[in-house]
Parts: structure tokens; sequence; C-alpha cells
């Protein structure tokens, strides 16, 4: 599961490139039919015929080699694969559009094959819906350039006035992206829309893969520095449209942060090949250290706290939680049993009950929270993994845990948190409505979903993070101690 | 798996249709295979099967003195509770039934100078209420069954679900020393037959009213611009909202069943409509966890299955998380229902009470791996203990 999000990426932009060759055959039928352009549209056109060649010369290598010929190229493609893109879903009736389009949806490679058709069926419901306002040909080269008008994700869909401030993920279609986003950073968009990269620190590592990929493809134009120019020009524009795919977690806000710091301390004299490479080494470090060596001491502590004969109820599937559980079963030998509780709209846990007994595990299930008091008898330890914690100790975590919490503690259970510091915020939070974000699969006009909640510090007993294992309320000694090592 | 529109699965309705013609015997298996297949669910329809037959039983039953009936209730009760040991309902009404019967017996008995039953009412001594049969005398009844203290011999009756009586034994008689022990024989059966039948009915005439009286409180509790969180309404609470709602706008809350809110097919469809329409607002809730909306609800009203001897509630699964959640953020936290859901039993009832079911709701059983491997459990009704709830709202 860790390896999928770094292989996506790559898999995507092969397809992109696949995908950016088609377009480019396309154009030049656009070419034919709609001779009036402005004069910036023609400029931009001349310089993709470059990076055309080139990719036409690659085309018969491997992907993989395909991509550092690109680097010089490769950012002046985007752009104009974006904005080909953006023209694309104005002249909608040619049929490569389609074609285009089938590819785009299935370019998250995990995405099932529903998931595709669905957003495939609803990319081009969207540009039905965007053609009477993009007919009127005046409009046209001013739709091109700047970023597209937001169009609501589901206009039937009405956020009940007391939830109005929160934010939901939408299903921007790549088309209508600014035609400064990367490839793999659409890719990432899209995956991140439909929840199919959904765990904090899954969409963290995927994110920084995708702007090493940014990074690398980045060229420096005349007269700039890389430590001025890329970030407010190249990677605000990914930023942007990530977060308009999906709110950010607070993970991906940190690392953000962190990596803007990073691109401003480069010396202006160093060259610009040398201060690439520094920013993908630094990012890799960052990845290393902070994502996988976070989760393999997290994992390590949390399966030494796991005794013989202990009932261990979680919920939903992290998959922090997962390895933590196999880890104390295959390789510290623990006899347990485990109950997996779970959301009924998500059923994630069934995935988790399946890897565990796969490996031997006893495991019971219970798909809702009826009859929780009943299963908490039973249980030693409560473990679960925060999406977020606060600065004042709340958690924050998949809707339904804070009840969990709850319910265990009354029952004096521990309540086992995981959470790698990355995904500790600064911000504070007392209720769940602060912070929140909308399920847009499952709300409608007539039904409303949170998909998060905040968890009180005192139902928490214990959380591990890689730093060290601390009470809920001593989580700012653990963001002082980060600050301390940096 | 629904049957099709009148299909052949037996509910409530078909029940009481084939009531007339079936000898008694038959009938009460019928509805113990009913009750046992859950077939009839829900405490209102059980509690309206259980009055239909010892209706039955009191009308269709030979039985020559009162003993003989007590005991032919009781047994029928007790076959019935045993089907459905979750359902507190048919305990109550079977105990309702018997008290009844005991009061008439002892009516007569005592109403030593009437021994014509066309002139009962009036002859009646005032301390002993006669066969109510207006809405102003059903209240001692329920009294009666309200103050547990008074009744207790009475209730002891049926409070042993274990003890599986063998057909044809020797009804035993509660031990308790107001419990008359021995009626004259010389009652007139006849007269007795018909009070009881008028009592039965006026049981059954009070739970078919129970949702209008209760929704009468609607307006006090419920206030303008509220946000009121229910749990998969009953027909008693989604009554009470919309009375609630013509007078005054709030917000409802709905907690939708998970496994339904997939289907298409919306329960609640009416409920939305009418509360829309007089300007109340309804959200559908796609939650299980619901301290993420605490915050912004004002009170949480949920109806009950049953209420017990000590005031803990007999709810459909999921609610008690609702109610600790409420009781976290110190919301309030109403229970509608109606007096005859009170149950004297206690005993066996405590917070890991959860009566289990269908284990097919979220797991498919084509699912070989989660079905051969995993232990699946699925609660359908769950216990809260009665430091949750604040408030119970009845129907007297």
């Amino acid at each position: 599961m860790s390896t999928a999000p770094t292989e996506l990426p790559s898999e995507a932009n092969s397809q992109q490139a696949q995908q950016a060759e088609q377009s480019q055959q396309s154009q030049q039928a656009e070419q034919a039919i709609q001779p009036e352009r402005t004069q910036t549209q023609t400029q931009t056109q001349t310089q993709v015929q470059k990076p055309a060649q080139n990719d036409k010369s690659t085309k018969g290598d491997a992907a993989e080699a395909a991509k550092p010929q690109k680097l010089s190229g490769a950012e002046l493609k985007a752009k104009a694969k974006a904005e080909k893109a953006a023209r694309r879903a104005q002249a909608k009736v040619s049929k490569e559009v389609a074609k285009g389009e089938a590819a785009v949806s299935s370019a998250p490679g995990q995405l099932g094959p529903s998931a595709g058709e669905v957003k495939g069926g609803k990319a081009k419901g969207k540009q039905d819906g965007g053609s009477t306002t993009t007919s009127g040909a005046a409009g046209r080269p001013a739709v091109s350039k700047g970023p597209v008008p937001v169009v609501p994700a589901e206009p039937k869909f009405t956020i009940p006035e007391c939830f109005s401030h929160l934010s939901m993920a939408k299903r921007i279609p790549i088309t209508q992206a600014d035609k400064d986003v990367h490839p793999t950073v659409l890719a990432l968009g899209q995956q991140m829309a439909t929840f199919t990269i959904d765990e904090s620190i899954t969409r963290l590592k995927a994110t920084l893969l995708a702007f090493k990929k940014v990074i690398n493809s980045y060229t420096t134009p005349p007269g700039n520095t890389l430590a001025r120019h890329l970030t407010p020009h190249v990677l605000n524009p990914q930023i942007d449209y990530l977060t308009a795919c999906r709110p950010m977690c607070f993970s991906m806000g940190n690392a953000i942060r962190w990596l803007k710091l990073q691109v401003s301390k480069i010396d202006p004299d160093v060259p610009e090949a040398e201060a690439k490479k520094q920013l993908c080494s630094s990012i890799d470090t960052f990845i290393q250290e902070r994502i996988s060596m976070a989760d393999l001491v997290i994992t390590e502590k949390t399966s030494e706290k796991i005794q013989n004969h202990d009932v261990i109820l979680t919920f939903g599937r992290s998959t922090l939680v997962e390895q933590v559980l196999l880890q104390a079963y295959t390789i510290a030998q623990r006899k347990f049993t485990v109950i997996v509780l779970d959301d009924p709209y998500e059923r994630k846990g069934q995935t988790l009950a399946k890897n565990l007994t796969a490996a031997g595990l006893r495991v019971s299930y219970c798909g809702d929270f009826g009859g929780l008091r009943y299963y908490l008898q039973s249980v030693t330890k409560v473990i679960v993994a925060a999406e977020s914690m606060f600065n004042n100790g709340s958690m924050y975590a998949r809707s339904g845990t804070c009840d969990l919490a709850i319910a265990a503690k009354q029952l004096d259970l521990p309540v086992i948190v995981l959470c790698e510091t990355v995904n500790i915020t600064e911000r504070v939070s007392t209720d769940s409505l602060t912070y929140n974000e909308i399920d847009p699969e499952r709300s409608s006009s007539a039904s409303f979903r949170l998909l998060y909640d905040t968890t009180p510090d005192k139902y928490l007993s214990l959380i591990i993070s890689e730093l060290g294992t601390v009470q809920p309320t001593s989580v700012p000694d653990l963001l002082r101690k980060l600050e301390e090592s940096n | 798996m629904a049957p099709p529109k009148g299909g052949y699965a037996p509910d409530l309705d078909k029940f009481l249709d084939t009531l007339k013609s079936r000898p008694v015997d038959a009938s009460v298996e019928f509805l113990i295979s009913l009750l046992k297949r859950r077939q009839i669910r829900g405490s209102e329809s059980c509690a309206i099967a259980t009055a239909h037959i010892l209706l039955q039983v009191v009308a269709k039953d030979k039985w020559s003195d009162v003993d003989q009936l007590i005991g032919r209730v009781q047994l029928v009760g007790r076959k019935l509770v045993t089907a459905q040991p979750h359902e507190l309902v048919i305990g109550n009404i079977v105990k309702r039934v018997l008290g009844l019967i005991r009061d008439e017996a002892s009516e007569d008995r005592n109403d030593t100078g009437s021994d014509s039953p066309t002139d009962r009412t009036p002859t009646l001594p005032p301390a002993i209420e006669p066969i109510p049969l207006s809405k102003q005398t059903r209240l001692p009844s329920l009294v009666a069954l309200g103050s547990f203290a008074r009744t207790q011999s009475m209730f002891n009756l049926l409070s042993d679900p274990d003890f599986v009586p063998s057909p044809g034994s020797t009804p035993k008689l509660g031990s308790g020393a107001s419990t008359p022990q021995g009626y004259p024989q010389s009652t007139n059966i006849h007269a007795l037959r018909s009070e009881v039948i008028d009592g039965i009915e006026e049981i059954m005439d009070e739970i078919r009213q129970v949702d209008e009286q209760v929704q009468a409180y609607a307006e006090i509790v419920i206030h303008p611009g509220d946000y009121v969180l229910v749990h998969q309404p009953s027909r008693t609470v989604q009554k009470f909202l919309l009375r609630a709602a013509s007078k005054r706008k709030f917000t409802v809350f709905l907690v939708v069943d998970p496994s339904a809110a997939s289907t298409e097919d919306d329960p609640y469809s009416s409920l939305r409509k009418s509360l829309s329409s007089s300007g109340s607002t309804v959200v559908n809730i796609m939650n299980v966890g619901l301290m993420a909306y605490m915050s912004k609800v004002n009170k949480v009203i949920l109806g009950a299955r049953a209420i017990t001897k000590k005031g803990g509630v007999i709810v459909d699964s999921g609610a008690a998380v609702i109610a600790r959640a409420a009781r976290e953020q110190g919301r309030t936290v109403i229970v509608l229902g109606g007096v005859y859901k009170l149950s004297p039993d206690s005993r066996f009832h405590h917070e890991g009470l959860v009566e289990w079911g269908d284990p097919s709701k979220y797991v498919n059983f084509a699912d070989g791996e989660m079905v051969g491997q995993v232990r699946v459990r699925n609660a359908i009704a769950e216990f809260i203990p009665t430091d949750l709830v604040n408030t119970y709202i009845t129907n007297l």
C-alpha cells in the first residue's frame, strides 16, 4: 500500500504523455477549424511545436527514458497542455475529446473501473453544462488564460446553512484546471478529489513526490532566480489546484510551508541544476524521516504495547494501525484478538478485517456503532490513527472516533492514538465544526455527512508519535521538540 | 429481499386478518412463529398483536372460572414472551390483561349485591374503577400499571422468562398477599368475559392513541430555531416533530439507518415533505458517530422500544451512541414512548444487553473471506441507561 503512491504519479505521467500526443493531433485539427486566434495563443502554440517533436522522437522509448529528455520542454509542454485542455473543453464536439477524456479518467491507475466511469461521466456532464457559457465566441481567449471560474461540484447540492463554513472536495475537470498545473499534479488532484488517495499521510507523500517532479521539470525563466520565481509562479498554482480538488490536510500544509522555506533558502548563486538537486534530495529526506521512518518507529513502539491475550478494538481502516497489528502478530508473536469497528458508509474496515484474517489473526467485525458498549466490555485497548492532532491535544480523526473514545473512556479503557508528527498542527480546535470536511459523495440535497470529528484530549490516553509517546496534553511539547530539531 | 407487494411473507395485517377464521391455538402458534421470525417487529405492532391474540383467548376459549382464564392467559403470555424476549411490550400487555381480569373478578366477588350484568356500572363501589369505556376512565388502569409497588404481585407473575411452563400445568398464581387466592366460582362468566373483552379493546385503543397524546407535548419541548436530532424516528417521533413544525420552524437532523441510506427510497420522504412545507429544515445525517454534530444540536429525541423499571430505555441500535454523545455535551435527551412500553421488568437489562440480528446488513454473504473467517455481529436493539436520559414523555 505504501509503495502505491510512489508509483502512481509516474504511471499517470506516462499516460499524460500519451494523452498529450493525442491532443496534439486534435489540436492540429482544431487549428484548421478555428483560424482566428489571439496573439498569445499563437505564441504558445509555436512553443508547443518543439516539445511535440521531442515527444515524438521519444515515442518508441520507455516512458522513463522520455522523462529526462523532456525536462527542458516539459514546463512549456505542461502549460500548452493545460491550455489545450481548456480549448478542448470548448471544442467538445470532436471525437478526440472524448478519447482524451477517457484517457484522463483512466489515468489514475488505481481507480476502480466504476470510479473512472463515474468521473468521466461527471466531467463530461460538466462540459455540457459549461457549453452554454463558453459557446459565445467572444469569451474564448479569456478562458484559455486565467483560471476558469469554478463551477460548483454538484449544483443540486445545497449545504445546510449551519455547515456552510466547511469545505468540500470538488471534482474539477482537468480541462478547467489552471494552465500552469503540472500533469502529475493534475492526476494527483483527481485522485484526491475521488478519495483514491485518502489518508493524510498518503496524500502528503504523493504530494511531495509530485512536487519533486514539478521541480525537476522546472526551468527558471531568464532574468529570474529560482528562489524567487519557483514558489509564486510554479508551486502556488499547483497548490491552489490541489486545494481546490480537496481541502488540504494539515500535514500537507505543514510540508508545503516547509518546502517553501527550503526554496527560499536556496542561494541565488547556486546553479539551477544544483539547486533542483538540493531541493529534490531534501524532499527525499523529508519523506524518509517524517513519513517512512516515522511510520516504522510508531509501528515498532505500538506493537510493543500489545500484550498477549489483549483484545484490540480499532475503527475503520488505517494503514498504520494495520501495520501495527500485523507486526505485533507476525514479528512480535503476540497472541491477541482484534475487533474491527466500522463506519457503515465507508466499510473500509472490511478490508482491514480481511487483511488481518489473511495473516492469521482472529477478528470480529461490527458494521456500525450498535452495541458498542457490549464490544467494549471485552476490549482491553483501543487503537486509532489520527488524521491530525491539534495543539491543545484534541484529535482530528475519522468521524465516529470521538464517540468511540467517549465510550471507551467511560469504561476506563486506554485509547491509544497513532500520529506522525508531521500531522500535528499548531491550530487549536475545541469542537468538530471548526475544521471539518463535507463528504461530497454522500452529501446531496437531502443528506449530509461530515468526514471527521474532533476528540477532546480528555478522552484520549496516549499519543504515540515518532518523537515519543506522550499524553494528549503534551502535544505542544512534541511541536517544540520538532522546532528544536529543525 | 423484499417480498412483492402483497407478497407471501406474513405480517401484522395478515395475522389480524386470519385471526377470526382460525382456532385460537392455531393463531397463537402462528403469532409465535411470526414473532420468532421477526415478521412482526416494532413495539407497537407487537403490542397490538398481543392484545388481539389475548382478546381471542378470552373470547373464544372455553373457561368456566377465573382461575382457568388467568391460567390460560398466563400460558399464552409466557409463550409469546419466550418467542420474542427482547420485546418487553408483549409482557406488558399480558400483564395488563391479567390485571384486568383480576380486577374484574375481585369486583364481581365484592359486588355481592348485583348479579345482573347489565347494571354493573352504577352499582360498583367507587373505590374500584369500572371497566373503562370512555377516555377519562382509562387513566386509573394506567396508574395501576405505572405505580409498580401497588401491583407488585401482579407483575411478578411473568417476571421469570426462563420459566417455561408445561402445557396444562396448574397456573402459578402470584405469591403476593394482595392477590385473592380464590375467586368465587359462581361469577357470571358472560359478564366477566364481555367486561374483559371491553378492557382489552380499551388497551388497543390506548395503544393507537399514544401518538396523538404524546405529540401534545411537542410545542413545549421544541422551540423555534432549535436543532433537533432524531434517530431513525418511529411514527411517534415523526408525529411529534410534525406537530411542533405546525407551530414553529426548526431544523431536524435525521439520523438514518445506514443500510437503508444507500437505497433510493427514503422511508422518511413524507416526513421530510411535510416538515419542509411548514418551513422547517430536515437534514439527513449520514454519520454513525454523532459527536461532531452535538455542539450544534439542542435536543435529542429518541423513540423507545421499551422503558424498564429503573428508567433504562431499549432503543434501536445506534441510538445509545447518540445518547452518550449528547450527555457528554450536556444536551437534552428526550425519550418518547407510550405508557404501554413501560415495563416492570428490569433484572435482565443492563448496558451490555443487545439484541443481535441479521449479520448480512453490512457484510454480504457472498463475501467468502468475511463470512468464513471473521465474526460478524450486528446489533438490532440496545440499551440506554437511565443516567443518559433527561426526560421521558408518555401519554399520561
